[in-house]
């Protein structure tokens, strides 16, 4: 079939089962959070209950806002956050769009629904909204370095192995990071596996990372003034990211799929496969998102970037001399 | 394919990319859509929520492009208060900085 009948049919099913997979984690998240809290917590379908009221609730645009700015920004964070989807495996089914895009092209895509956030943001009027868009934009310069280690180590390993294309999703999907490292390798992919828990909750400005929210100190911050529908696409949008940022760490250290263990194949091994990615998705989302956001408190703004780009950013340095070292010790350097 | 753009180690097609994306904008649109649209207009809802505060002056609250990156600056406040005053905006200072630093990578160039 045409590539572009493909790509306008993918984005329309992704779109929905991103939105409702999205929501659904974002369910168990708040059930497990709320378990540790020693609270029972809400039902795991509360996060479709919170959308369809804010969708019924009144849309309310500030005197102060730019309207049509205001309003046009969760369409877009929500668009871009689906579109991230046709360019990322899931389990073994290959991306839709992996021949029309890499892994670069995800790391900018996954910037554009932040974006759409922190213009709606200024498009607020609102002091509060001002702030939390200006920590925003700060947070994002944050955590692009320790997010570009990840991914441009993972490329260069496999690049010196000899594997072609080694930013493709594609070659991702067949070959794994794991398999063409040593010892010392090993120790820098769990260091980047390190790195990349700690970069999820920032993505999704989540605690200890949710400064541009900040509820009891900026209340709300960034989405003070959305209310109604507005602020119901911005839960979409977060919902669908959440996946996409999900299983774009799957993808880059994670890869492996359960049907060639179960000598599977067709479709009975893409759905043991899809199932097995929710599985590593949830495991995932648990672990750097709700224990971190349980156990932790609010980072400053300061603290966010120093903790980046100093801590997360020597950990980079340290995996990429792992590496290098790694490749040495294993000629292929 | 029509429209690849090609680096040498990556691509990708911005003509599909454009699709996609009309395609999620349509799609988020009529998800907007179902939403109620109304509100008071004429009331209070419409002031900024300041937590009961009044309004300050606009001017007041104003953040200006030089702070736009204030937590940034400020977690680099030891970088920035070395680098700030060698912007003299004076040329002859940029050009021995330029002068300074090729004479340094020609040295290196040397030496390696």
């Amino acid at each position: 079939m045409n590539i572009i009948i493909t790509a306008i049919i993918a984005t329309v099913i992704l779109a929905v089962l991103g939105i409702i997979f999205g929501l659904f984690l974002a369910g168990i998240d708040r059930r497990i959070t709320a378990r540790m809290q020693a609270r029972i917590g809400p039902p795991l379908l509360q996060p479709f209950t919170d959308v369809r009221k804010l969708f019924a609730k009144q849309n309310i645009v500030p005197a102060n806002a730019v309207s049509w700015l205001f309003n046009l920004m969760p369409v877009i964070a929500l668009a871009s956050s689906i579109a991230i989807l046709l360019y990322l495996p899931f389990g073994s089914l290959a991306p839709i769009l992996g021949d029309a895009g890499d892994i670069i092209l995800v790391l900018y895509l996954l910037i554009v629904p932040s974006l759409a956030l922190v213009i709606g943001g200024f498009a607020s009027g609102s002091p509060y909204a001002t702030v939390g868009a200006q920590r925003e934009m700060v947070s994002m310069i944050a955590y692009e370095l320790p997010l570009a280690f990840a991914v441009i180590l993972v490329a260069w390993r496999l690049m010196i192995s000899g594997v072609v294309n080694p930013f493709s999703l594609n070659t991702l999907m067949q070959t794994s990071v794991w398999d063409v490292v040593g010892p010392l390798g090993i120790i820098g992919i769990v260091i980047l596996l390190f790195l990349f828990a700690w970069i999820t909750p920032g993505e999704l400005s989540k605690v200890p990372f949710d400064s541009p929210e900040a509820e009891t100190e900026l209340a709300g911050g960034i989405l003070a003034e959305y209310s109604g529908k507005n602020l119901g696409m911005f839960s979409l949008a977060q919902a669908v990211k959440t996946v996409a940022i999900i299983a774009f760490g799957i993808i880059l250290l994670l890869p492996w799929n359960l049907s060639p263990a179960f000598g599977l194949s067709g479709i009975s091994a893409g759905a043991v496969d899809l199932v097995f990615f929710a599985v590593k998705a949830i495991i995932i989302m648990i672990l750097s998102v709700t224990v971190i956001k349980t156990m932790m408190a609010r980072f400053r703004i300061t603290q966010v970037v120093k903790l980046y780009w100093f801590v997360f950013g020597a950990l980079g340095i340290i995996a990429m001399i792992l590496f290098v070292a790694d490749a040495f010790l294993m000629g292929v350097l | 394919m029509i429209g690849d753009l090609l680096t040498g180690y990556g691509m990708w097609n911005p003509l599909i990319w454009l699709v996609v994306i009309a395609v999620a904008i349509i799609f988020a649109a009529v998800i907007y859509k179902l939403g109620e649209k109304d509100y008071d207009k004429d009331t209070e809802q419409i002031k900024p929520y300041l937590s009961g505060n009044d309004e300050p002056p606009k001017e007041a609250v104003h953040i200006r492009g030089g702070n736009m990156y204030f937590g940034f600056t400020r977690a680099l406040k030891g970088y920035y208060d070395k680098l700030v005053p060698l912007h003299s905006g004076i040329i002859n200072d940029y050009i021995s900085w330029f002068l300074i630093g090729t004479i340094i990578i020609f040295i290196l160039a040397v030496i390696l």
